[in-house]
Order: structure tokens, then sequence, then C-alpha cells
């Protein structure tokens, strides 16, 4: 399952940016057989056996974490959890350190969530095992990203030529970018929208439509991936309230009328119902926020497989 | 004690000197500079300089030397030696140490300490509020009558209008210059980098362009309003640029200083998050750095200071929001402006070493900046063809840090003298 040349192995997966198509697309192919072994029901296959990762989580999560974990698990691997309340980190050890620690211990792969942009980076000239980055602050979200082009390919086929609409708090958002990376690089026709105040400057100078209405970037989309807004957004003075918010920004059924009739709905959650994206929404028939899920975990097994196999000999067989 | 240099190109621009010859040093004060001294000079120490350049040693006139309280990431000792190796006889220190140099007796005992442990010439700069604080004026008379050459609380933009108007108008009685840290803090405080299509890309949060563009009209306006004088430290924005031309041309007392690392550097060296090009104000946008180019060229921008700003290694080594801001400067200062501005053709060497040394000494109203006759000899031998590659390792400042790290320049000081004594050759410094 290797396509021509292209090898992931010992490669970090730090962000989609600096990702070319052949390496994405060899991750979403080995995806779709992970995906099978998901639905079996004994799930555990021996691939990763004897190899170790450690999920160094510096913020709070519970999906991208869980995720993770059960990738490993299901491939063989043994994983552990850090969380930072149980960490050194509380103590004041720099990040270098705790580092250094966890590859001390012998770890094939270190899958790390950090607040700081960047982060992912660091970790990577910092040790020597792979860096999985779970979300480094507002930077990236690789495996996000991912999981979201398994989606749209899977539900439309391409992903080369369809209108694909980002809404919400673009500025402070790693699953835009990861998603905006990949779905220009996939020669997808990509427009975010959201309050002015949370678009980044200068974003079109990347290749995106900008708009500061919902409207106008759902028009004859075929794929709506709504974000989620942070309450805390609004307590910062970003936007005035969170009704005005849902009544301006928010995805309703209205709305989305405006978009193709088979338009594809993607939330990366957790999701405020209400708020940026409304129920019915949410759980129409169009909507695809449970399978992404489903697809985060196929994504995540493809990825740890790949960085420590190389994709040669997988044996979803067994 | 006689030294003579014999035989380089001396560049003068106190005088319009450029000429071939000689430079005779007795006293520590220069004794005379021009043709065919060398023959007569018996007696003397001859230094062979034939191929290379004569100039007014270079002055910083922004720069931390962290003495007193954060010697971790540089002292007076460590911070003049950086100094004498990039050249430079003059250093000016910022007060933001701790305890901040916001009074009479700080200042001397900075001037005591920097006789006795320094290798420059050390000019104090002391707070303009006490503590830097921005609520209350510091003793800014009894500092300037007990030698302090300007007022500053670098480091922080003194957000109370009030606070900048009455300390101009106070400190023009003592013929005090006020040196403004420009940036707006409510639009920039909370910023990493410059806001733009790279802060976009990397999701860091933005210190816009606009913030400095504010800060800087306010105080002009200030100085104008009041008659004081005022000096914008590391211009980076070409809004700031336009704003200090348009008042210089009113005969606004303004006077400008911009970074190398500004004039050199784009936001785009923050991609991949090294964090020595995290920095005060941010590296800009290229519109933004060729305004700064202009304005250093057109004399809009009169000076080039380092804003020489060393950290420990353990503080630079962190994640890039949570790293400090600043790097070392005056090691690598005068090697990349020789070689961005000089070697392309955009600057003489004149104007070099006028924006290095000559103007800032003007600015501060020192005795340095000259090859005069009776000046103090303060003087750098510059090599302009000299090749090296930046390696901090070989720094003599703590901070080994630096956002040219493995860059090859062409051009550098190969021997600083301050009054009359070697104190740096071939990158060597003696003490």
């Amino acid at each position: 399952m290797t396509k021509g040349q292209v090898s992931l192995r010992g490669k970090d997966i730090l962000g989609l940016q600096g990702m070319t198509v052949d390496e994405m697309g060899l991750i979403l192919d080995s995806a779709k057989e992970m995906k099978n072994i998901i639905d079996r029901d004994i799930k555990k296959v021996p691939t990763l056996r004897g190899k170790s990762i450690v999920n160094l989580f510096f913020e709070p999560s519970t999906r991208t974490r869980t995720s993770f974990e059960l990738a490993g698990k299901y491939l063989g691997a043994d994983v552990v959890n850090v969380t930072t309340s149980a960490s050194s980190v509380v103590k004041g050890e720099s990040l270098r350190d705790t580092l250094l620690t966890v590859e001390a211990m012998g770890v094939d792969i270190i899958v790390m969530r950090h607040e700081a942009e960047g982060s992912a980076e660091f970790a990577a000239s910092a040790v020597s095992p792979v860096i999985v980055n779970a979300g480094d602050g507002a930077h990236e979200h690789p495996t996000q990203g991912l999981l979201d082009m398994f989606t749209i390919r899977e539900k439309k086929g391409n992903i080369s030529g369809l209108k694909v609409a980002i809404i919400g708090d673009i500025l402070h958002s790693r699953v835009a970018r990861s998603n905006i990376w990949a779905l220009l690089k996939m020669g997808a026709d990509v427009s975010v929208a959201g309050p002015r105040t949370l678009l980044p400057r200068d974003l079109e100078k990347h290749g995106v439509k900008v708009y500061d209405r919902v409207e106008a970037a759902l028009e004859g989309a075929d794929v709506v991936n709504i974000l989620r807004i942070q309450r805390e957004r609004q307590q910062k003075g970003l936007f005035p309230t969170t009704r005005e918010y849902a009544r301006i920004f928010g995805v309703n059924k209205d709305r989305l009328s405006l978009a193709k009739d088979d338009v594809l709905v993607m939330h990366p959650g957790p999701m405020n119902r209400g708020l940026e994206i409304a129920p019915d929404v949410a759980y129409s028939a169009q909507s695809a926020i449970q399978e992404q899920v489903k697809n985060g975990l196929a994504v995540r097994m493809a990825i740890l497989f790949l960085v420590l196999m190389g994709g040669n000999d997988i044996e979803v067989s067994a | 004690m006689k030294l003579v240099l014999k035989g380089g190109r001396i560049i003068d621009p106190s005088q319009q000197l450029d000429i071939v010859g000689d430079v005779v040093v007795v006293d520590g004060r220069i004794e005379a500079a021009g043709v065919g001294l060398a023959e007569a000079a018996d007696g003397a120490r001859i230094i062979d300089v034939s191929g290379l350049v004569i100039a007014p040693g270079l002055v910083d006139m922004h720069v931390h030397l962290r003495d007193p309280g954060l010697e971790a990431k540089e002292d007076i000792a460590s911070g003049t030696r950086a100094a004498a190796a990039g050249g430079y006889t003059t250093v000016c220190p910022m007060p933001n140490t701790k305890p901040v140099i916001d009074n009479a007796i700080l200042v001397a005992g900075m001037k005591q300490k920097a006789r006795e442990e320094g290798v420059v010439n050390v000019q104090i700069i002391g707070a303009l509020s006490k503590g830097q604080q921005g609520k209350e004026l510091a003793e800014i008379g009894d500092m300037m009558l007990n030698g302090a050459v300007a007022l500053s609380d670098d480091g922080h933009y003194v957000e109370s209008a009030y606070i900048l108007k009455t300390g101009l108008e106070y400190a023009r009685m003592f013929g005090g210059l006020v040196i403004s840290h420009a940036e707006e803090e409510s639009l920039a405080g909370d910023g990493f980098m410059h806001e733009g299509a790279v802060s976009a890309m990397l999701g860091l949060r933005g210190r816009p362009a606009v913030a400095e563009d504010i800060a800087v009209a306010r105080d002009v306006l200030l100085a104008e309003y009041t008659g004081g004088t005022i000096h914008i430290a590391h211009v980076s924005t070409a809004g700031a640029v336009e704003c200090i031309r348009q008042a210089k041309l009113r005969g606004v007392k303004v006077t400008a200083e911009a970074t190398p690392h500004h004039l050199t550097l784009t936001d785009e060296a923050v991609i991949g998050f090294n964090t020595a090009t995290k920095v005060n104000p941010p590296l800009r946008s290229t519109e933004h750095v060729e305004a700064l180019i202009a304005g250093l060229k057109d004399g809009t921008i009169d000076a080039i200071a380092t804003d020489h700003a060393p950290h420990a290694f353990e503080e630079k080594d962190m994640e890039f929001r949570y790293a400090p801001s600043g790097f070392s400067g005056l090691e690598t200062a005068l090697g990349v402006i020789l070689n961005s501005f000089y070697h392309t053709g955009k600057f003489t060497l004149n104007e070099v070493i006028d924006r290095m040394s000559t103007t800032p000494a003007k600015i501060l109203g020192l005795e340095a900046g000259t090859l005069k006759v009776g000046a103090p000899a303060d003087i750098v031998v510059i090599d302009p063809e000299k090749e090296w590659t930046i390696d901090s390792n070989n720094f003599y400042t703590r901070g080994k840090c630096t956002p040219y790290e493995g860059n090859t320049l062409r051009g550098r000081a190969v021997a600083t003298i301050v009054g009359g004594r070697v104190v740096m050759q071939g990158g060597e410094v003696k003490e």
C-alpha cells in the first residue's frame, strides 16, 4: 500500500502545511483499510506489538486523546497517557526536559497536544521519537485535518474541484488551518466566513476566499465545516453576545439551503448546539459528524502504523 | 603613550573625511589624522592597518546589559566585551534592570561599576518614571545632573499620555532626551509576532503595525506640543517612518533609530518557530522593511542601534509564546549592516559609519563618533571584506541567541580602541 516512493517511516507528523499530497494520499488510503478493522468484532491486530506510544497532553482533551489511545491499542502497541495535571509540568519542568524524560524510557511515538503554537516543531527538534502533533495552539491539528479529508473523500469521492466552506472562529482554530492547507493542496475551492474579528488578517493572501457573511460562503457549497465557538471569545470582546452570534453566524437549515442539496456537514466537536450549529443541521441526513469520529480513529491508526512500519507489512487479515 | 594606526582608509563623517593615511593617538586622544604621519612617529606603537578602514568607534544608543540583577542574561563585563568584539566603543544600557535605574545614586553606581568592570565606555540612560511604572516621574533632574545621558521606560510603552507630556516638559529643563518604546499596549500586548499573512498561517497572535503607528504619532505630537525632545527607539513600521518624516518637516525635535534586524529580516523568519526571531517590536513584512531602509537612507531614521537584548539559554529554549523577546546584537550588527547595505551598494561606508557612530553620538551629545583632533581616541578598525560565519558559541555576550546564526557575512570589526587602549584585536577582546 505504499504509493510509489512515498514513505512516512520515521517522519514527524507536525502539520499539513508541510505535507505533500502524496503523503496525505498514503495516509488516507491506509486509513480506509484501518476502518475495516474498527468494524470487526475482535479489533486488535498485532502490527505494533512491542511498540510504545505516549500521549503527552498539556491541554484537556477527551476525543482526540481517546482516539489516539484506542488507535494505538487496536494496533497492539502499549499506550500511556500523560496529562499535565499529573505531570512534572506543574512542578515547573521545561518542555524540553519533559520530552527528554519520555524519550529516555524508550518510547517510539510521542503524541503531543500543547497550547503553544510551534510546540510540535520544538519537540521534533528536541527528541528522537516520532512526534505526532495532536494540536499545537492555533497552529495545526493535522490528524483532524486528515480525518476531515478522509470524510470528504469517502462521501464525495474526490476533493479536487469541491467548494468547501469553513464557518466560525478561524483566527483561533488549528482545525481551520490544517483543513485549509490540505484542501488547497488537494485542489478544493476554499471559503471561510465568520465575524471579521475572528478572521485572521491577510488570510486571503494564502489563496482562501474570505467572507464576513456566512451566506456568501455557503452559496453553492459542496461541504461545510462548522467550527466550535469558544465562549471565552465573547468575554474577550470579539463578538457582542452568543445570541447575536447564533442569529447572524450560526448555521441553520435556512442558511444551509444556500448550499448544494447534497452538501456534507462537518463539525470537529464538541458542538455548541444552538450556537454555531442548529440541532436540525447537526442531526440532518447530510451530517457526517458521528462518522468523523470513527474516521478519526482510522486516520490515527494509519498514521501510527505508517510512521513506525512504513506501510509495508500490515497484517489486516490477522 | 603614543599609538599610530598606519596606512588605513580614514572615514570620519563628522568632518567629511575619507582619505588614506595615518591616525596618531597620544595619551588617549586623537593627536592627528592625515597623510605621512607615521614616519615622524618615533617610539610609537605602530599598527599597520593598510587595506582596512579606520573610523570613529561605533556608538550603540540602545543596549541591555542586564546589570544589576539579571546577570544570568548578561553583565557589564560580558556585555562590554561583546561591544568591543563588535567594534563598539560606547554603549548606552537601558534602565530596565533589577532594580530599575531610576535615581542618581543608581546612575552614579552604574557609572562606577562600568569603569571598573567594563572595557568600553558606558553611558547611562535613566528611567523616565519611577520603577518604569509609568505612574510618577523619576528624579529626572538629579539623574541628568549626575551623568545620565537620556531617559527611557524602554521595554514598556509610556501608556499615560499625561506622564509622557509632563516627562517631556520636565526633562527639557535639563536638556534630557526622552527615548520611547512606542507600541500601544492594548493592541500589541497579547501578541507574539507581526500581524499579517505569516501570523495568519502560524496561528500566533499578532502585534499589528498600527499599534506602533499610533504610539509614534502620539509621542511625536506630545514632543511637538511641549517643545521637548523625543527619540523613537527601534522603529519598525512604514507608518511610523512616515509619521517621523512629516514631524521632522514640521520642525519637531524628534530623532529615531532602527535595528539591524528590523532592517534586514522579515516576519517570514518566524516560520519554524525559532525563538531567536521573537522580538519587540516584531520582525515585520517586506513593505515595512523597505520603508525603513528608505527612511534610513533619507535621514528620517537617524541611527542604527542594536537593541542588544540577551537572555539566558534556558529562557529562550522554550515554546515560542513563552520565550522572552529579544536577542543579542552587538557582535553581529556591523557585519549584518555591511553585508546587507554596503556590499549591495545601498549605503556607502561613510553612511554606515554615520548611522552607527557619528549621528547617535550627536543625538546623545557625547564626546564620541569623531576622529577630530583632541577627541577621545575611540576608534574602530574595520575589514569590510572579511568573510566570517556567525556562531553564537563564539560570542562574548551571555546571550547565545541570534536570528543570524550560521549566516556568512562580509565585513567586520578587526580592532577596537577605547581611549587609546586596544581592547579588541583580530576578534579577540584583550582583557
